[in-house]
This record gives structure tokens, sequence and C-alpha cells, in this order.
């Protein structure tokens, strides 16, 4: 299977603070990726860098096999929504859908027309007149229409408020469910991606802390909870992700491929959203968090 | 591309539309009256001489005291900073406010290179800076074509100024077209390099300034070397001496034209003495001749016979006191015209190339 986004020690500086560092990943093809982390986590600069918005510091990055923004094509196979879905505040609606048709060979107009159709949108208003939820859903169709094989979407929720959120969701999963085109979508908030997310990519203090499918993630992560212990006396091949004790009683997040034989254990699955901020309450050194009382996860 | 860069432009053009048309609704209106002024002071049948030159100062005496004297500078100061304003409306936004309100993720982000983004909107918008800046210049030198005859009759007073004036060379010819090509790139290099609106149409607004500023001051004179003269004294058009220090013993003396070269560049100008030196001792047998003469004429009585400031020049050049001259010959009125436009467009082209690289190597 071959990856829409390929990274190999990729790394951004912005003068002397890193903005992404030594971010290695192969996101798969047709999957809906969720790019989750706090803010100033490094997820629009993964996004720059995808887009060819930004150029890398370090290391290399390629989309859809090639170096991106190398020229029109690739262009044309990368649909961007920046966050807070930019669009020009002057022009119409209808203005936008002009200005797409004649800068996108592979303009769907069908498309676009059915979308804002569909969305109650007034081709003569101007685009700075829409509301937020509105402009999200004009931005989205721009990149949508232009057929591109991967959407790159950058925070396009949040601003939203949850009824426009559900719509922009919905509508994004109908596209990919019609056009088959990967995505990847960035979020600060868990909830948003964990209904449309088939894979995850968790980004911490500018580095990546965990990708992969969101069933193996799920199916390797277990909350294991029983009589006081160490840590350290677990079997190899079990990481603990987060740790908590009280007096009796120790409870951890562990990651592991194997099973849990250890009967001590009440072993309990963990929900995405658990998982994901058990990642984000880790500490942020690559030494494994056995020894630190961190991250109390109920 | 070329239709999206005319659809953005559309506002900005209409603005400069509605501008360039009350303009040229003004000259149109006032242009045949201020022909018929100049038929009317007789100069249209003037055939060279000390009396036309005479009508001449007598037309662009009168005029500068009527409304053309407000109407011309006006109309050279329109041409004057059109350019300005195109750098700092259309130049400096057309990145920077991209940039600013986020809007160049969404233009970067279509099936069309950076580098085309930005090739055709300098194009359109520089090739529309020059065209705007020069339809000006020639609606005004169509207007103001009696008053350059006046000129070239051999006026100096009033709204009259020499070709090489400062105001006129910036206003004629060929240069605004320079001028608003650079200032629009000026404009797109500041916007690209700060980012935001605001600080880059003011950078942009200052850069030019100076360097119209520093141009015909400092840079122009030397755009070819200068031709030197030495002329009598006597015959630099009614130049007044000035004498300072003790008794008069020093002097001063500046040529107000050169003789024989009718509309040459005076770059500048002092006496010298027999031997060619630059000087400005006052030769002992002239001191009294002009001081005398000074105070008479100071307190407005005629001068005695034998003294003023006439009489001290005729002193001066009785004692071989010349006048040397540095100037640039009238001849040279479009060399001068031509290589001052091509150093402002090759500016010009080289900030445009400096954008398109920096837009496809630093990314945002």
């Amino acid at each position: 299977m071959s990856a829409v986004l390929q990274a190999a020690g990729l790394g951004k500086a912005y003068r002397r603070t890193w903005a992404l560092r030594d971010c290695t990943l192969a996101i798969p093809e047709g999957r809906v990726t969720g790019l989750v982390g706090p803010n100033g986590a490094g997820k629009t600069t993964l996004l720059g860098l995808a887009t060819g918005m930004l150029m890398p510091t370090r290391g290399t990055i390629t989309v859809l096999g090639q170096r991106p923004a190398a020229g029109p094509a690739q262009l044309a196979r990368v649909g961007f929504v920046a966050q807070d879905t930019p669009v020009y505040a002057r022009l119409t609606v209808a203005d936008h859908l002009r200005l797409g048709a004649w800068l996108n060979p592979g303009w769907d107009d069908d498309l676009a027309r059915r979308r804002i159709g569909q969305l109650t949108l007034d081709l003569r208003q101007r685009a700075g007149s829409l509301s937020g939820g509105q402009r999200a859903q004009l931005a989205l169709t721009l990149a949508m229409a232009k057929r591109p094989e991967l959407l790159l979407l950058d925070e396009p929720v949040a601003s939203l408020d949850p009824l426009a959120r559900r719509e922009f969701l919905q509508g994004l999963m109908q596209a990919v469910a019609a056009h088959g085109l990967s995505v990847v979508l960035s979020s600060h908030l868990v909830a948003d991606l964990e209904r449309v997310c088939d894979y995850l990519v968790v980004l911490v203090a500018s580095q990546v802390r965990v990708a992969g499918e969101v069933s193996d993630l799920l199916a390797s992560h277990h909350r294991l909870s029983g009589p006081r212990r160490e840590p350290s006396s677990l079997p190899a091949g079990q990481e603990v992700i987060t740790e908590s004790h009280t007096d009796k009683q120790t409870n951890l997040l562990v990651r592991t491929d194997g099973p849990v034989l250890d009967p001590a254990w009440a072993v309990k699955p963990v929900g995405l959203e658990d998982l994901v901020l058990a990642y984000l309450s880790r500490s942020g050194d690559d030494t494994p968090a056995r020894h630190q009382h961190l991250g109390v996860v109920s | 591309m070329i239709r999206l860069s005319l659809l953005q432009f559309r506002i900005q053009a209409m603005t400069v539309a509605a501008v360039m048309a009350g303009f040229a609704v003004l000259l149109t209106v006032t242009g045949p009256h201020l022909a018929t002024v100049y038929a009317a002071d007789g100069l249209s049948s003037c055939h060279g001489g000390s009396s036309c030159a005479n009508l001449a100062n007598y037309f662009t005496g009168s005029l500068a005291r009527g409304p053309y004297g407000v109407l011309f500078p006006l109309s050279t100061g329109v041409i004057l900073l059109a350019p300005a304003v195109i750098g700092v409306f259309w130049g400096a936004p057309l990145i920077a406010r991209e940039l600013e309100t986020g809007t160049a993720a969404l233009a970067w982000n279509q099936s069309v290179t950076r580098t085309r983004w930005l090739a055709v909107k300098l194009g359109i918008g520089g090739l529309a800076a020059m065209a705007v800046t020069e339809a000006l210049c020639l609606m005004q030198t169509w207007w103001a074509a009696p008053i350059s005859q006046a000129v070239a009759d051999g006026a100096s007073i009033g709204v009259a100024q020499s070709r090489f004036s400062q105001l006129n060379f910036a206003t004629h010819g060929v240069t605004p077209i320079g001028y608003a090509a650079f200032a629009f790139a000026l404009g797109v290099t500041a916007g690209a390099l700060i980012r935001r609106t605001i600080p880059a149409m003011a950078v942009t607004l200052a850069i030019f300034a100076a360097l119209q500023v520093a141009m015909p001051l400092w840079i122009r004179p030397n755009l070819a070397p200068p031709e030197h003269t030495v002329n009598p004294v006597t015959s630099l058009g009614g130049a007044g001496p000035s004498q300072t220090g003790p008794g008069g013993d020093t002097f001063t003396l500046y040529a107000l034209n050169i003789p024989g070269q009718p509309g040459a560049w005076l770059l500048s100008s002092g006496p010298v003495n027999a031997a060619g030196q630059a000087t400005s001792t006052t030769p002992a047998a002239c001191t009294s001749v002009g001081n005398t003469g000074q105070s008479a004429g100071a307190q407005g009585n005629a001068f005695p016979p034998g003294q003023g400031p006439a009489a001290f020049v005729d002193c001066l050049g009785r004692h071989g006191i010349r006048e040397a001259i540095t100037y640039q010959p009238a001849s040279r009125y479009w060399r001068f015209q031509a290589t001052e436009t091509a150093i402002y467009l090759a500016l010009a082209l080289a900030l445009a190339g400096y954008c398109i690289r920096r837009l496809n190597r630093r990314r945002s």
C-alpha cells in the first residue's frame, strides 16, 4: 500500500525553535487521518510542509510520491483548506466558483454547484458576509471541486458551532465516500475526529507521539488496574503510557501487541479520547515514562 | 490566472479609472482656453528673437497669477504622485494582503504554481501602472503644449520651467513609465518581505520618495559626463553678483543661463580668474565699484554712473574674471530620458525577479 504522505526525519525550525522535528510518518492511502495535538504542537506546520507552503529545515516529505507543490500537476492532486478557512472577503460565492474553474483544469463545476445548492448559499453573496460555517463550507467546496486525490484540512471545524461542525464533517464524509479520496484533517479536539477518522497521528510538542490505524490503536492499548506495584515489574513488550497510584492501587495505561495475561490486573479497553489524552499528558522526552508519576487518567 | 488577476484588480482599477477620467475632463475643458491665451498673447505669430522671449515671459508670468498657476502644478503633481500611489496601493498589498488575510493559502493551493501566480499579477499590475502613468503624462503634455512652446520661445518666469527642471523632467517624456514600473515592483517586494500591508505601504513610500529626491540631485547629473565652458561674465543673463567680506573683497557670481545653449541643464557655475582657477576674491580695482553701487541700490536710489551691479560685472570682466559653467547640453534630453527610464525599468525587473525567487524559495 502506498503512502499519501511520507515524512522522514522531517523538521521545521523558525529561528531557533523547532515547530516540528524528527517527524517520520507514512500515512496510507484511502484513509481519513486525524492529526491531533494541543495548540502549537506542530499540526499546522506539518500541513504547511505537506502543501509546500513551508519548506522543511531538515528531512524530506513526499505527498502522493512527489515533492509538495512541485508543479501544477502536483498542486492539482492536493486540496487544502487552511486554518480559519480563508476566502476572499470581497469576492462573491459565484466569483469563488469561477476562480476555482479558472485555476484548476480538473474542476468539477457540477459538484461545486450542487454543494453550494445543498448548502443554500446565495451565489451573489460576498464571501466576507458569510457565517463561519458557510465560509468553511465554501472553502471545502473549492478544495473538493478541484477533485484532488488528497485533501488536507487544517482545523477546519475549530471555529464552528456544534451544528455547523457536524454538517461540515458530514459533507466531508459524503465526499470521501463518493470520490474515494484520502483526507488528513487536524484538530485539537479528539471528539471531532472520533466519528470520522480511521487513522490517527498524535503530535505533542512538535513531535509525533503515536501514529496508526484507529482500530489497531484501540486493540493494543489497555487500561490496567490492580493492587499497588511498580510498573517496572511488567513483562517486556508492555509499555506504560500513563500511570497513577494510590496507597493500595495502581492504574496503568499500557501499550502491548500481545494479550495481558497477569490475573492480578483488571483489564479494560480504552476509548480513543482517553488514549489520545494519555499520549498528550505523557512527558516530553523520549525515555519511557516508567518512573514518572504523570497523567492521572481515571 | 489572468482572469483571476483582472477580477481581483477590479476595485483598484475602477478607482484609478475615476481619477483618470477626472484628470482628463479637467484638462480637456481648460486645454483649448490655454491655447487661446497663447495665441491672444501674440506668441503664435512671433518669429524668434528677444521680443518673442518677452512675449513668452509675459504669457507664462500672467498664467502663474491666474487659475493656471494652480492647474499647472496640480497636474504636474498628479503625474509625480501617480507612481507613488500605485506602488503604495497596488504594489504593497499584492502579496502582503494575501498573507495577512490568509488567502495566500487559498491562492497558492489551486493548480497554478506560485511563480505563474506572481508573474501574471506582476505583469498585469506593472503594465497597468505604466499605462496609467504615461497616459496621465501624455494628457498633461498635450494640455501644457503652449507652456512648453513658450519655454522654447525663451520664457523663464511664472509657470515656465526648463525641460531639465526636476519637476518637468520627471513628468514628461518616458520617465513616468520607469517610475511607475519601479514603484509597483518596489511595493510588491516590500509586501513580500514585510508581510504586512500598512508597514509595507509606508516603506514603499519612503524608499520611493528617497530615490525620487536622490535621482535629480545626485544621480541624474552624472548619467553622462557633463560639458564645461568658460564664458565672459557679461553674458550671463542678468545674473547679479553679490559681495561679501570686509570691504566687499570677496564675491560670488552665478550664471542664470549659458550663452548659446538654450534649454541646457546648468549644473554648476562659478567665477574663475585669468589663470582659469576658481576664485572669489574681488579684484582690488572693483571693490569700490560694487560696494557703493549696492548701498545706493539698496536705498532705492538710482545707481550713480559707473557704479552698481552692471558696472561691477563689467569691472570683473575687465580684470580677467570669467564664469566657468558645468552643464548638460539640451540635445541630451532624450538620452537622459532613455537612460533614466532604463535604470528604473531594470530595477523594477530585478525586484520582480527577486520576488518570484523569494516566493518559491523561502515559501510563506
